[in-house]
């Protein structure tokens, strides 16, 4: 809505914007292209106002029109010559923003591949989707909209003015002495403007959310018998904005007036000083009719930098910050292929070996694993408990190999290795507290891991996941729609969608992070028989709190702040009488 | 459209058209200012003797200058706070027709933020005065006063002028609008499946690098989006091509208007001093011209808009609320709730939602109600809340039909549910919703008994912190803590609590749960619950399946009857560990 309150920044940002934009492929080629046609533009532009004020003089003088049709048709091939510039010039900026933002998003795709869900979870997934879907737009749009306004507000002006000066000098000063004018106006008015935002931040931000609050907290007001006479709260609040909104905005448009003004102006004062000379004869008709047109024309680049200045802006911070996810070293590139992997698929006799390992949040100094010690053999199954925020889930991200350690030895099968290998997370399933559906069919998620799966293996799958009764009740079987757009489904139910994935794929390492706990005790406990049975065979790392699952456990990781305080038997750690026994008690004591 | 635009321009005529009316002034002076300013230059090639000759048209050129830019400052300013006060009115609109049917937002509008959508689309529709309607009708008036002007010389060639822009003004925007719109149209569906697949990439990132088909995944959308991309340079090219001709036209448009002219003057029926004003002025109208063609592709987007905000906001409301007049005393202390016989479905060709229920909870009593998700527990507290009314049966409060109570019933029966939402304002502001008359002692009590008090003490501005910037210092416990003390404030006789502990790990929920039961002594308590951890201490225990009460007793009772409950309790507190303890 503040459509130009900002335009000032445009001219300071202009000399930093343009350097990063070059670095971009084929940027030096486009620019040098644009700059050329731009100046062909330019020459288009003076010939056509030439072309113009001679068929205006000589009809003046009382020539026949019929006499001028050379001139009117020179006239016309300039002034198509110049438009076609324009088109050229637009055509190849929006081939170059295409290429540029389909480049930028398919690099920021393929690198978030690489950083893992911890990453995506840390820069919150909302922000990712957002950035990646309206940010190439913008960037898109800033891609193609700058390179050419820049240009022409390099070449353009400078261009007429050099012509008007051959043609009338004071004419040229007029336009000269204007333009700086103009651009200190707009930025002090602009300037004026954002430092009112700036002062007004806090209550425009509580004012603008107002609205999408209320909706959101509609549930919570009605609770609390307030619901009906908020709407006149909406109503007051919706004023209050507005009357604000008015006051900022009379300043912010300030400074396109500014710009409507000063240049308006000069071309009133051009005219004027013209007719006055052209009395007194210093000057004649053609030179002053050519300036009279030439005029606007100067102004015209500055005035189409101010449109579409927000899109610009928002799109040259979108465009940068993909460029600079993209430029993120991973930890796959440092350590993945200096690394061989195991061959041998995990088995009865294979062993994982966590010594010493230590894990740092990129964001923070704390340290969200340190000296981590984990040995695990064969079809173990490891119970990982802990208070919220011990650091289970980033174990288990460990294990997966969605992070890498930062120091410490991990390995497999006696030798020493990375987890963050592809031949490693192959051997892995992981199911989480709300397992992804994608959204597509029923049996697209089911094959997620193994797409070249039979129907009938699907369907052995199902019945194995406890998933039939669901699919029977489904219109169209296999082929229904479920995740975003489709079929909504329990949260037991994508529970179990996540064991047919596990069934079908059929890995032998099993990742589960509190898989039951928002579940209710009856869908908990028909789960838990199904999972029971998909753990057979497998090496099992379970995080949860819930008591249950203790007794199916051999041995069992207990965390704090970090670190690992208890490892034990379930029954070895209860005689200890250590944190792992007062969880228990806690629970057990009920309230 | 006929809803939400219709009645706002009838109702803002006024001010609608000043806006119009002080934006044609400022292309009049556009206009004006190329117009005087060529003839300006004409009069004076003429060398008249006196400078006074020439004296009106400089003072017209001045004016016009310096007018232009105040028309365009005032036009902008007038259509802006137009827009705004619509958008004020459209803004209460909505929320009424959102607020009947708040307690079901949740079944209404399921996937995404739909409320945040439906909250952009009406900040869209302000583009619909802005960039459409205010840049057409001073189109079209621009246009008429010029075909006047010319008609008042030249009544043919007015005509013929009149016809060759309206290429401008009608064919071009009219055959954008019809090209574009499938183009478009096909360009959205592709956007939205970006959108998915993007999501899905997101969302399911650890999926993506287990199962190892990130190549996959990542041809994919470079397919999808190559398709999205030409369609995209498709629209593009044709905007761009669109815009060429619409320059060559002007370009015509110059050549026409020099011919004319340039026949006229000769034939001496205008002065030659009027040719390179004229030539110069259909420069100026064009340039009001073009922008037509745009806003009038803009049309299918609004309709998008309009579209969604219909089929969410236009539904009459499924459960209405009907208050009755009979005011129920509200300084009641012991409410008794009594089901007897009760019916609710949603709908006629759907099964019973609750079926054939009958219960009493006494003033003081505590009741879990168990079950699966769609077992009928939401429907059972949305009855007793008196949000649905029952088909069959009845329920009442002391007597009187719960649905009688209407928006009374929260000086009732207060709710914690999960997320409970934390508004935008300070963290005072948040606490003193429970009852708007608390004072600050009260509210400092409250604070204390939900333990809260030192944390708050401790934030930056105390009360006074912003809940935005203490959002991330409250963890989900908290967030429960402070709307429990909103509740204490409410000091309802009936609480329901909804599942307020899902998410939290088995220490913060044992303490939260304390503390609910230790503040809430004394009040009726209906817990919603998906663990049978604290069961023990209820006065009843409900279990739902399917409408229905499957089992029903206390703890004990439900112990010594039925093996299911015995199993299920057995899952949450295991025999074998508390004999190891």
């Amino acid at each position: 809505m503040l459509g130009t309150q900002e335009k000032f920044a445009f001219f300071s940002q202009a000399s930093s914007m343009d350097r990063k934009i070059l670095s971009y492929r084929g940027a030096k080629r486009v620019f040098t292209l644009i700059a050329c046609l731009t100046l062909l533009q330019g020459l288009c532009l003076i010939v056509q106002a030439i072309f113009l004020a001679e068929v205006v003089t000589h009809l003046f003088d009382g020539k026949s029109v019929q006499d001028e049709v050379r001139q009117m048709l020179l006239f016309f091939s300039a002034f198509a010559g110049r438009y076609f510039c324009v088109f050229l010039i637009q055509t190849i900026s929006e081939r170059f923003a295409e290429r540029t933002s389909s480049d930028l998003s398919s690099h920021f795709l393929a690198k978030l591949f690489k950083l893992g869900p911890k990453f995506a979870a840390n820069e919150g997934t909302g922000n990712l989707v957002t950035l990646v879907m309206e940010g190439v737009g913008q960037a898109r749009q800033y891609l193609q909209l700058f390179p050419p306004k820049m240009v022409s507000n390099v070449v353009l002006p400078v261009m007429i003015l050099c012509y008007v000066f051959t043609l009338d000098r004071l004419s040229a000063v007029i336009l000269a002495v204007a333009m700086p004018v103009l651009i200190v106006f707009m930025v002090l008015l602009g300037l004026a403007a954002q430092k009112k935002m700036n002062d007004r931040w806090t209550s425009y931000r509580v004012l603008s959310n107002h609205f999408i609050d209320s909706l959101r907290g509609l549930s919570t007001l009605r609770y609390l018998g307030l619901s009906r006479h908020h709407a006149e709260s909406i109503r007051r609040v919706s004023d209050k904005y507005r009357k604000m909104t008015m006051r900022t905005l009379s300043l912010a448009f300030m400074s396109s007036f500014a710009l409507d003004f000063f240049s308006m102006l000069s071309i009133a004062f051009v005219a004027v000083a013209l007719g006055l000379r052209l009395i007194n004869g210093q000057i004649t008709l053609f030179p002053a009719l050519t300036v009279l047109i030439l005029a606007p024309e100067f102004f015209l680049p500055v005035r189409e930098l101010g449109q579409d200045y927000h899109a610009t802006l928002d799109g040259k911070e979108a465009a940068h910050k993909l460029l600079a996810y993209s430029d993120q070293e991973t930890d796959d590139e440092r350590l993945a292929h200096q690394k061989a992997f195991p061959e041998q698929r995990w088995n009865q006799d294979s062993s994982l070996e966590i010594c010493n390992c230590t894990y740092v949040y990129p964001s923070g100094t704390r340290s969200a694993l340190s000296s981590i010690q984990v040995e695990a053999r064969g079809f173990t199954k490891i119970g990982i408990v802990g208070a919220s925020g011990a650091g289970k889930s980033t174990l288990i991200d460990l294990i997966g190999g969605f992070i890498s350690a930062e120091s410490g030895i991990i390995r497999v099968n006696n030798q020493q290795t990375v987890l963050n290998h592809e031949d490693w997370r192959k051997q892995i399933t992981y199911i989480p507290q709300h397992p992804y559906l994608f959204s597509g069919s029923l049996k697209d998620n089911i094959t997620f891991y193994s797409p070249e799966s039979t129907d009938e293996e699907v369907m052995q799958a199902i019945e194995k996941a406890g998933l039939h009764a669901l699919v029977s009740k489904m219109n169209h079987g296999l082929e229904e729609r479920i995740g975003a757009g489709g079929r909504q489904l329990s949260g037991g139910q994508e529970q179990r969608i996540a064991l047919a994935r596990a069934y079908l794929c059929n890995r032998p390492i099993l990742l589960l992070d509190e898989p039951t706990a928002h579940l209710d005790i009856e869908t908990e406990y028909e789960l838990k028989e199904t999972m029971i049975q998909l753990f057979k065979g497998k090496l099992v790392f379970l995080a949860t709190h819930r008591l249950h699952w203790m007794d199916q456990m051999d041995e069992m990781i207990v965390m704090a702040n970090g670190k690992i305080t208890e490892y034990g038997t379930p029954t070895e750690l209860v005689r200890k009488n250590g944190f792992y026994a007062t969880l228990v008690r806690t629970q057990l004591e009920g309230l | 459209m006929r809803t939400w635009i219709v009645p706002y321009m009838m109702k803002h005529w006024r001010r609608l058209s000043l806006s119009v009316f002080v934006s044609l002034l400022g292309a009049l002076c556009a206009a004006g200012l190329l117009f005087t300013s060529g003839y300006l230059i004409s009069k004076a090639a003429l060398r008249p003797e006196n400078i006074l000759m020439i004296y009106v048209p400089i003072v017209g050129v001045r004016t016009f200058g310096i007018f232009r830019a105040v028309f365009q400052y005032t036009a902008r300013l007038t259509s802006h706070d137009t827009i705004l006060r619509i958008l004020s009115e459209m803004r209460t609109r909505l929320y009424n027709k959102l607020e009947p049917v708040a307690l079901f937002h949740r079944s209404y509008y399921q996937a995404g933020d739909v409320l945040a959508i439906l909250s952009d689309d009406m900040e869209h529709l302000q583009d619909i005065y802005l960039r459409t309607a205010l840049p057409g009708a001073t189109a079209v008036i621009v246009y008429g006063f010029w075909i006047a002007v010319v008609g008042s010389l030249d009544g043919i060639f007015a005509l013929l002028i009149g016809l060759y822009l309206l290429l401008l003004l009608v064919f071009f925007p009219l055959f954008s609008l019809l090209w574009s719109r499938h183009k478009r149209k096909s360009l959205l569906k592709h956007r939205h499946q970006l959108y998915e697949k993007m999501t899905d990439a997101v969302l399911g990132i650890g999926d993506w690098i287990l199962s190892g088909r990130q190549q996959a995944f990542l041809a994919a959308h470079d397919q999808l989006e190559k398709q999205a991309t030409q369609e995209n340079r498709r629209l593009e090219d044709f905007r761009r091509l669109r815009d060429l001709l619409s320059q060559l036209l002007i370009g015509g448009a110059v050549l026409i208007i020099l011919y004319w002219t340039g026949g006229m003057a000769a034939d001496g029926h205008i002065s030659r001093t009027l040719i390179a004003a004229f030539v110069l002025v259909i420069f100026s109208i064009s340039e009001t011209l073009i922008p037509v063609s745009e806003a009038v592709e803009r049309l299918p987007q609004y309709n998008e808009a309009f579209q969604r905000l219909n089929t969410i906001a236009g539904k009459e409301p499924k459960y209405s609320i009907n208050e009755s007049s009979i005011q129920p005393k509200l300084d009641e202390r012991s409410v008794t709730i009594c089901a007897d016989n009760l019916f609710y479905r949603y709908s006629e060709n759907e099964d019973w939602a609750v079926e054939n229920i009958s219960l009493s909870i006494h003033q003081g009593e505590r009741v879990a109600l168990i079950g699966r998700s769609g077992a009928g527990k939401s429907t059972l507290t949305h009855l007793i809340y008196g949000a649905l009314k029952p088909q069959h049966g009845t329920i009442t409060l002391n007597g009187i039909p719960c649905e009688h109570f209407g928006h009374r019933m929260s000086r009732r029966i207060s709710v914690l549910n999960q997320n409970p939402h934390l508004f935008d304002t300070s963290v005072l502001n948040n606490i003193k919703l429970g009852n708007e008359q608390a004072s600050f002692e009260a509210i400092v009590q409250a604070t204390k008994w939900v333990r809260l008090h030192e944390k708050i003490e401790r934030l930056p501005n105390g009360y006074q912190t912003q809940m935005h910037e203490a959002g991330s210092i409250f963890s989900g416990g908290e967030q429960e803590r402070l709307a429990l003390a909103r509740i204490l404030l409410q000091d309802n006789p009936i609480v329901i609590l909804d599942e307020p502990t899902v998410g939290l790990d088995p220490i913060t929920e044992k303490e939260l749960l304390q503390t609910i039961f230790e503040t809430l002594e004394g009040k009726t308590l209906l817990w919603i619950t998906h663990h049978l951890t604290g069961t023990e201490k209820m006065n009843q225990i409900i279990f739902m399946e399917d409408g229905r009460f499957e089992m029903h007793g206390t703890h004990q009772q439900l112990l010594d009857r039925y093996p299911r409950y015995r199993r299920l309790y057995q899952l949450d507190v295991p025999e074998h560990l508390r004999r190891q303890l």
